[in-house]
């Protein structure tokens, strides 16, 4: 589909914005995952605004995270999230065995070096998304093997 | 015999005026006000005290949504309280944002699914406002195209 | 029996459906109680029209006597009255007593029926034995049944029925027992289905004309009425409840239509105005006047719908659901309002805040009475409107009958009331004798002032607490603040007060401004008439900063803080000590935007200016003069070692600034984030919320983690750096907004106002009568900067004559560093090294610091000889500021006395670099010095080490130190330079024969190029005849870096030399550029021993005999001939080695034939002793045989001549070898004198002189037992002639000789 398509491309294209601009030392190189971050927080507000409209208000922090993990997964990235874990303490990891925008970085450990900065964005918005229903957390992201990847949400109490 | 009744009701319903929202207000979620919009033929503070005081009880059917099944989890809150003069609706969103509406009570036109369908009009629009660009989220709305919709509820036909 | 016949029907709830009894009356009297209780028993299903869902009822029947005005006559549609059922009993059980007299009472009590076209009938036939025994001719018992059968019951069998032995308790009597009732119940409940069906469908028909003239709505309520009514008798409250429910939806249409326009006449009576309002009456099942009053059409809309509700009410109570009837008390209340005003109805004023009070409290109570407190207290939610809108509405009252103003109620304040308390009427006989009944509450409440605020107080409480208790505290506040309002009008702010305060800080912090403004206008009236100044003041500050009001407002408000200020200075000049010194919050005064220092690096030197720019934002409508604007300045001294005197330092302490959120910006601002002083708090959280401007944003990095062993990646990353600061961020954030906080309200502030009192530090930045407009100002502050240290801004505060507005803290932190530092003087070359004996240009660097270099300073060098400062007159000094600048020039006077030098300095400034450049010359050190030192400290020159150090640059070098006295300090520098010495020289002795020859080899090791020019060579002591003729070029001779210039002398002499000659080379020098460089000696001393020729040493190789060319691998001769060619020098004369032996004086000589390129083999003896008698050109010629190992052009084998020392002889003190490498194969000859050679050698390299060596170790021979030892000749002593010679040898015949030969 086109538009799946183009979402990739474009992603692509601002993290290559991002970097270069860093290069060019318009910004120091530490804060490109954080600008990434923060561009995926804003996207990330405005989407679970669309996407939560018709939806039931939700019961608790469970039951956002599971609409995250199915309803929210699957319209970002056409999946839903794999394996959802969590301590009952605040803390949430996702795993997705196939995630979209590592699926054609590559299958492996080639790259792996540059996997971060293709799931900076991501954690934004999972970051924005909780944060505009009420939830601040921290996101954070982990692989080993692309294009399998971990998030890990920290709920802050 | 009560569905014949109210059949009949309905019936009569039809050739009434309807006057509109008297106030629409839009709350964050941390309960300050990014929009409320009166008419401005009435005294503009007593709607936000009234909009205000109506969080109590958007509140406290929130705050008992644990309980609630599935298919009282809805959105629309329905009727907050009435006063003498009002009737104040309410809705939440699931970013926890509150559409107060206040209705005068001399209004009878607008019944359950009027106002249902006025806030469906007002999150779709609020939606916009949150995905322009140009919005802070948590900055109050100056968005011309929610301002527009907004009076279009405000107006009074007859 | 009769008790029923005589009973009226009322409507109570002990109606039952009506069932008539005809027959044998003391029958039914016997069965009576038992049916009475058996029937209702067992439940029956009840199916039923409409598709309504079938119901379990439990029946029950009011049995009376069958008369005939019971059956309804025409159109009577009474349902109540209504007998549902006809029953007739008899037990005869013979026929003749049947066909005598009961058959009769049947027929007429069938016809009767059939009349009135009921057929709800039953005949019961009652078995009893007891009759049987005493019967004589009996009938089956069914004969009788049969008859009556087909005498009445035509195709209806069912409706004749026995009933066996029904007193008995036999199984038989149970079993008829329960099939009659079911009969019974079955056919009543027919009846009642056929019935009310019936009566349904008349009903509706009715109200199907309800278009048309003449309708009447009362008629039909009441027809519908006694449905509901049926219903509730058959305990189908549910029913019942819709009846009435119709009722009002219907009522309430038409009412809207009504208002809609299109008049329905019957609406009339409901129009007329309203006369009484005494409230709801719920306390009676049915309100029997008010019905009537419907029945008769003579109802008010207020009646109408009092009875309404009464009767849902008691329905719902019926239904155990009380709480709906509070909920729809209310929507009644509210509607009822409204449809009053919507049919215009004429109301006396403040009659329907009557009404509502009064029903309020009656459903209240009523409630109440219903259920128990804990079911109360957990259902607030649903009372508590209903106890706000009494509240409200007692208020309305108290308003209009003027019990709320300060001086009571006038006249027609009273007349109202008057008015008011008729329309109640008398009170009800129900609640009559209650003491808190409403009426009771409203007539007392409405009789004097006291007694309503009591009233309208525990109103308001009552309300207050119910909210509190379901959490719903916005709406507790609003009471609350509606009851300060009552208080402010009472004239009462004291208890008016808290609320305000509490309802605002509510309001504040959630950022409902328009609340905020109103809500503090309250305050600020309050705290006015309280007299709470300061507070007062901030209320007033911040309202004259507030948006939402309109500018007269504002400058209102900021007039007032301006009045104080002035009025209390004022009450101050006439001497009166009333310290009015008021501290508030500049929050709401005006805001810190900016501070910018001014030079950009906040980092300056001890009384350097630095000025400081503040923006600030005046919030005020107008402009305010102040007298004064001071920002207090937190000093604390620089630790010791945290700053050297050096500059760099200071700077490492900006990025701990920088660290801070808004730290000094490269431009040298600082940027405060500005907040808005109503509404500050929620819109940060807002913002908060959106992620920016969040005390600490997210920090994420990317993470590789490698495994440790082969270092591929394992995982990569996002990690977020700071979670600690993030997960406690709220209670950071509200630090952060502490100055909003403080601008919410008179309690805060007055709380903040004691933190706010000024700190009075030490240091402040002043200025004085600013003007502060609205908007942006822009103010300068010179900082101070007289200590060294760190100064911390802490505090802003403006003056404005007795008001002072207090920042308390500057966040994020600003501060300024000052640092002293200490003069100090450097002096470095200009070129990367100096050179020794050419003068070199040094630069002088004075750092004055804090250190005022006044007119007559001077900086005094202590000369040395060795290194005398040249005077150039024409020397200027250059004097720079700390910034970089150039401040002056001025020319230096320099006087050196034989002592000193003194280098007068121009007047500077401190913190400023005066630098200049002197041309100084370092001698090379002298050779002759230096050997005389060397011989005292036993060879070991002062400055060899550094030489060795050195010794990588290729360069010897001489450390200078220079001791200078600045006049700064007591004592004097200490500067050491280092020169290098830009040449190197070795000599050597060459011979010819008897002829001598000095070398002399001079070495460039310096990079710079030199011009060389007139070497010479002469010899120190001036005794001898010894002439040195040069051989040198007269003309300049360029020595280019890192290479060797040549000189050669030949010495000449007449008579015999001296055992020890001492030279000294001089040359003189100059750098190739400039041009014009003026030459400098550059000196080189050595000395040369027994330079004279004693022996002249000659070989010949012959050919084997009779052979042409010597051949490899045959014997040839070797043939030395040893001549000795002096006379003996006197000093030989005297000289232990020759031995005089029969006139004769001879030496021994030992000679050595050495092949070490072992090109030849030496065959016999190759050394020997010959004893040579010491006579000139005494001769002595050796032979021995010397084979060629290879062809070709072959060296001679070398030969040695030493001396032969027999063991007796006492060794002399041996010759200084230093020129021993000029013939290095005496090296070869034995250890001891190899190595004794070797660390001569090694001496002598890299030392500036060849001549190195000292000491030597004495030949190892000569230590442990006497015995001979050889010496050898110093060289230049032995001329061997054949030195060099080559001899041709040919290859032997054999060809693989040849091949051989051919490597």
């Amino acid at each position: 589909m086109a538009d799946e398509a183009l979402f990739q491309f474009l992603h692509n294209e601002v993290i290559q914005y991002v970097y270069k601009s860093a290069e060019n030392g318009e910004m120091e190189n530490g804060r490109c995952i954080t600008r990434l971050e923060n561009m995926g927080f804003r996207v990330g507000q405005g989407l679970i605004e669309r996407f939560t409209k018709d939806t039931a208000r939700f019961k608790d922090e469970l039951d956002i995270m599971k609409f995250i993990c199915k309803d929210f997964w699957t319209s970002v990235f056409k999946k839903q999230i794999d394996n959802l874990r969590t301590n009952h303490q605040g803390i949430y990891v996702l795993q997705d065995n196939k995630f979209r925008l590592l699926n054609q970085l590559s299958a492996g450990k080639q790259y792996l070096e540059h996997a971060p900065k293709y799931l900076a964005f991501s954690c934004g918005l999972v970051r924005g998304g909780l944060s505009n229903l009420g939830v601040k957390s921290i996101v954070t992201a982990e692989v080993s093997v692309m294009p399998a990847c971990k998030f890990q949400v920290m709920i802050q109490k | 015999m009560t569905c014949l009744c109210f059949l009949c009701v309905s019936r009569d319903y039809d050739e009434l005026s309807s006057i509109m929202a008297v106030c629409i207000a839009v709350i964050a979620k941390e309960n300050y006000p990014l929009y409320i919009r009166s008419v401005p033929t009435q005294n503009e503070l007593k709607f936000h005290y009234t909009v205000h005081t109506s969080l109590d009880v958007v509140e406290e059917k929130i705050s008992s949504v644990g309980k609630a099944l599935a298919d009282q989890r809805e959105l629309y809150l329905g009727l907050l309280y009435p006063t003498e003069d009002y009737k104040v609706y309410g809705y939440v969103t699931n970013s926890k944002v509150k559409f107060v509406i206040v209705v005068d009570s001399s209004n009878t036109s607008l019944r359950d699914n009027e106002i249902r369908s006025m806030f469906r009009k007002l999150h779709n629009s609020f939606t916009d406002v949150m995905c322009n660009p140009f919005y802070i989220p948590g900055d109050p709305i100056q968005s011309k195209a929610f301002d527009s919709m907004v009076s279009a509820m405000m107006v009074q036909a007859c | 029996m009769e008790s029923h016949e005589e009973k009226p029907i009322i409507y109570t709830m002990e109606n039952k459906p009506i069932v008539t009894c005809a027959g044998d009356p003391a029958l039914f009297a016997a069965l009576y109680s038992a049916l009475a209780q058996q029937l209702p028993r067992e439940p029956m299903e009840w199916r039923r029209s409409y598709g309504r869902a079938p119901k379990m009822i439990h029946l029950e029947a009011n049995f009376v006597q069958f008369k005939e005005d019971l059956l309804p006559k025409e159109g009577n549609k009474a349902l109540l009255t209504f007998p549902f059922l006809h029953i007739f009993w008899t037990d005869c059980c013979d026929t003749e007593v049947y066909k005598a007299s009961v058959k009769e009472d049947m027929l007429r009590w069938q016809t009767t029926l059939k009349h009135h076209g009921s057929q709800d009938w039953l005949i019961v036939v009652v078995e009893s034995d007891a009759k049987k025994k005493n019967k004589t001719n009996l009938l089956p018992r069914t004969s009788i049944m049969d008859k009556i059968r087909n005498d009445f019951c035509n195709k209806q069998s069912d409706r004749c029925v026995s009933l066996a032995d029904p007193l008995k308790e036999s199984s038989r009597s149970q079993e008829s027992w329960s099939s009659f009732l079911t009969k019974l119940r079955t056919l009543l409940l027919m009846s009642f289905t056929k019935n009310l069906g019936r009566f349904e469908d008349d009903m509706r028909t009715m109200r199907e004309k309800r278009t048309e003239p003449g309708w009447s709505f009362c008629d039909y309520f009441m027809v519908q009425e006694e449905l509901a009514f049926v219903f509730e008798m058959l305990q189908q409250y549910e029913d019942a409840l819709v009846q009435y429910d119709e009722l009002d939806a219907l009522f309430t249409q038409y009412v809207l239509n009504f208002g809609a326009g299109d008049a329905a006449n019957w609406l009339g009576s409901f129009c007329q105005p309203v006369r009484s309002w005494n409230g709801l009456v719920l306390r009676r099942p049915i309100d029997m006047e008010k019905r009537e009053l419907i029945q008769r059409s003579e109802a008010s809309l207020l009646d109408l719908r009092s009875y309404l509700f009464s009767r849902q009410c008691t329905l719902l109570i019926f239904l155990q659901r009380p709480w709906e009837v509070t909920q729809r008390a209310l929507e009644l209340l509210h509607n009822c309002v409204q449809e009053l005003r919507l049919l215009e109805v004429s109301v006396l004023q403040g009659a329907l805040d009557c009404w509502v009070f009064l029903s309020c409290l009656e459903v209240l109570h009523r409630i109440e009475g219903c259920c128990d407190r804990a079911q109360l207290e957990a259902n607030c939610s649903h009372t508590v409107g209903l106890w706000t809108y009494a509240t409200e509405k007692l208020k309305c009252l108290g308003d209009l009958c003027g019990l709320v103003s300060k001086n009571g109620p006038n006249s027609e304040d009273l007349n109202r009331t008057v008015d008011l308390l008729a329309g109640l009427g008398a009170e009800r006989p129900e609640t009559a004798n209650s003491l808190q009944s409403p009426y009771k509450k409203l007539k007392e409440a409405l009789s004097s002032v006291e007694t309503f605020e009591k009233h309208y107080l525990e109103l308001s409480h009552a309300a207050m607490e119910m909210y509190t208790a379901i959490g719903r505290m916005r709406s507790a506040r609003l009471v609350g603040k509606s009851l300060a309002e009552f208080y402010m009008r009472k004239g009462d702010p004291q208890s008016a007060d808290g609320f305000l305060q509490d309802s605002l800080k509510s309001y504040v912090a959630e950022g409902w401004s328009l609340q905020v403004t109103h809500t503090r206008r309250q305050v600020a009236e309050c705290q006015k008439l309280l007299g709470q100044t300061e507070d007062y003041l901030q209320t007033c500050a911040l309202l004259a900063s507030d948006a939402n009001l309109t500018d007269e407002e504002r400058k209102h408000f900021c007039q007032e803080i301006l009045n104080h200020a002035n009025q209390s200075s004022q009450t101050e000049s006439q001497g009166e000590s009333v310290d009015q010194k008021v501290a508030l919050s500049m929050a709401a005064f005006a805001q810190l935007r900016e501070l910018r220092f001014q030079p950009a690096s906040p980092t300056v030197h001890v009384g350097a200016a630095l000025q400081l720019e503040l923006r600030l934002c005046s919030l005020m409508p107008v402009a305010v003069r102040l007298e004064q604007l001071a920002v207090s300045v937190h000093f604390s001294l620089e630790q010791p070692g945290q700053r050297g005197s050096s500059l760099s330092t200071p700077q490492r302490r900006i990025p701990a600034q920088c660290a801070a959120p808004g730290g000094v910006s490269p431009e040298g601002a600082v940027l405060f984030p500005a907040i808005s002083p109503a509404g500050g708090g929620p819109l940060g959280a807002g913002m908060g919320g959106a992620g920016a401007g969040a005390p600490a944003a997210l920090e994420l990095y990317e993470i590789q983690d490698r495994s440790p062993s082969d270092n591929t990646l394992n995982t990569t990353g996002v990690v977020c750096k700071n979670v600690h600061l993030l997960l406690r961020r709220q209670d950071s954030a509200t630090s952060l907004d502490t100055p909003s906080a403080g601008g919410s309200g008179g309690s805060v502030t007055s709380g903040g106002a004691a933190a706010v009192a000024m700190e009075d530090s030490s240091q402040m930045l002043k200025t004085r009568d600013v003007t502060l407009l609205p908007g942006n100002n822009s103010i300068p502050f010179t900082a101070p900067s007289q200590k060294p240290g760190t100064y911390t801004l802490r505090q802003l505060s403006a003056m404005v004559g007795q008001v002072q507005f207090v920042l308390p803290h500057i966040y994020p932190t600003v501060q300024y560093e000052v640092y002293s530092q200490e003069p100090q003087l450097t002096i470095e070359p200009l070129t990367d090294n100096l050179l020794a004996g050419l003068p070199q240009k040094v630069k002088f660097t004075i750092v004055t610091g804090h250190y005022t270099v006044k007119k007559g300073d001077a900086l005094q060098l202590s000369n040395t000889d060795s290194m005398p400062i040249l005077h150039t007159n024409s020397c200027t000094a250059r004097i720079v500021s700390s910034t970089g600048e150039l401040v002056g020039e001025s020319a230096l006077s320099i006087h050196s006395s034989e002592k000193v030098t003194s280098i007068s300095l121009p007047p500077t400034l401190p913190y400023h670099t005066l630098d200049f450049q002197l041309d100084v010359l370092c001698h090379i050190p002298a050779s002759p010095a230096r050997l005389e030192t060397e011989r005292l400290t036993n060879g070991e020159v002062r400055h060899r080490p550094k030489s060795r150090t050195r010794y990588n640059s290729g360069m010897a070098s001489v450390d200078q130190k220079v001791s200078i006295d600045c006049p700064w300090s007591i004592y004097s520098t200490l500067i050491s330079l280092t020169f290098y010495i830009p040449f190197k020289a070795k000599h050597s002795l060459l011979s010819a024969g008897k002829r001598k020859y000095i070398q002399v080899c001079l070495q460039n090791v310096s990079d710079t190029n030199f011009r060389l020019m007139d070497p010479s060579l002469t010899q120190r002591q001036q005794n001898s005849s010894l002439e040195l003729d040069s051989l040198n070029p007269k003309e300049q001779q360029l020595v280019h870096s890192k290479q060797s210039v040549f000189c050669l002398w030949e010495v000449k002499w007449a008579s015999e030399p001296p055992a020890c000659l001492q030279f000294s080379f001089v040359a003189s020098f100059a750098p190739t550029e400039p041009a014009d460089a003026e030459f400098k000696p550059y000196c080189y001393d050595f000395q040369l021993e027994r330079v004279s020729t004693l022996y002249c040493l000659r070989a010949e190789i012959q050919p084997a005999d009779g052979e042409p060319q010597c051949r490899t691998g045959t014997l040839c001769g070797l043939d030395v001939s040893i001549t000795r060619l002096t006379e003996p020098t006197d000093s030989e004369r005297d000289d232990e080695e020759s031995t005089e032996s029969e006139g004769l004086r001879t030496t021994k000589l030992m000679y050595e034939v050495v092949d070490n390129s072992s090109n030849w083999a030496v065959c016999g003896k190759s050394t020997g002793v010959v004893s040579m008698p010491v006579v000139a050109s005494a001769t002595h010629r050796v032979l021995m045989e010397v084979m060629p190992l290879f062809a070709g052009h072959l060296p001679f084998p070398s030969i040695k001549l030493l001396k032969y020392l027999p063991h007796n002889v006492t060794p002399v003190i041996p010759p200084d070898t230093d020129s021993c490498l000029e013939n290095d194969n005496l090296s070869l000859l034995d250890k001891g004198l190899e190595d004794q050679s070797d660390t001569a050698s090694l001496r002598s390299r890299g030392s500036i002189h060849s001549l190195g060596s000292s000491d030597q170790p004495l030949p190892p021979a000569s230590r442990g037992l006497p015995m001979p030892r050889l010496e050898p000749f110093s060289p230049g002593q032995v001329f061997n002639c054949s030195q060099g010679r080559q001899v041709l040898v040919l290859p032997a015949t054999d060809d693989h000789i040849l091949e051989v030969n051919a490597t």
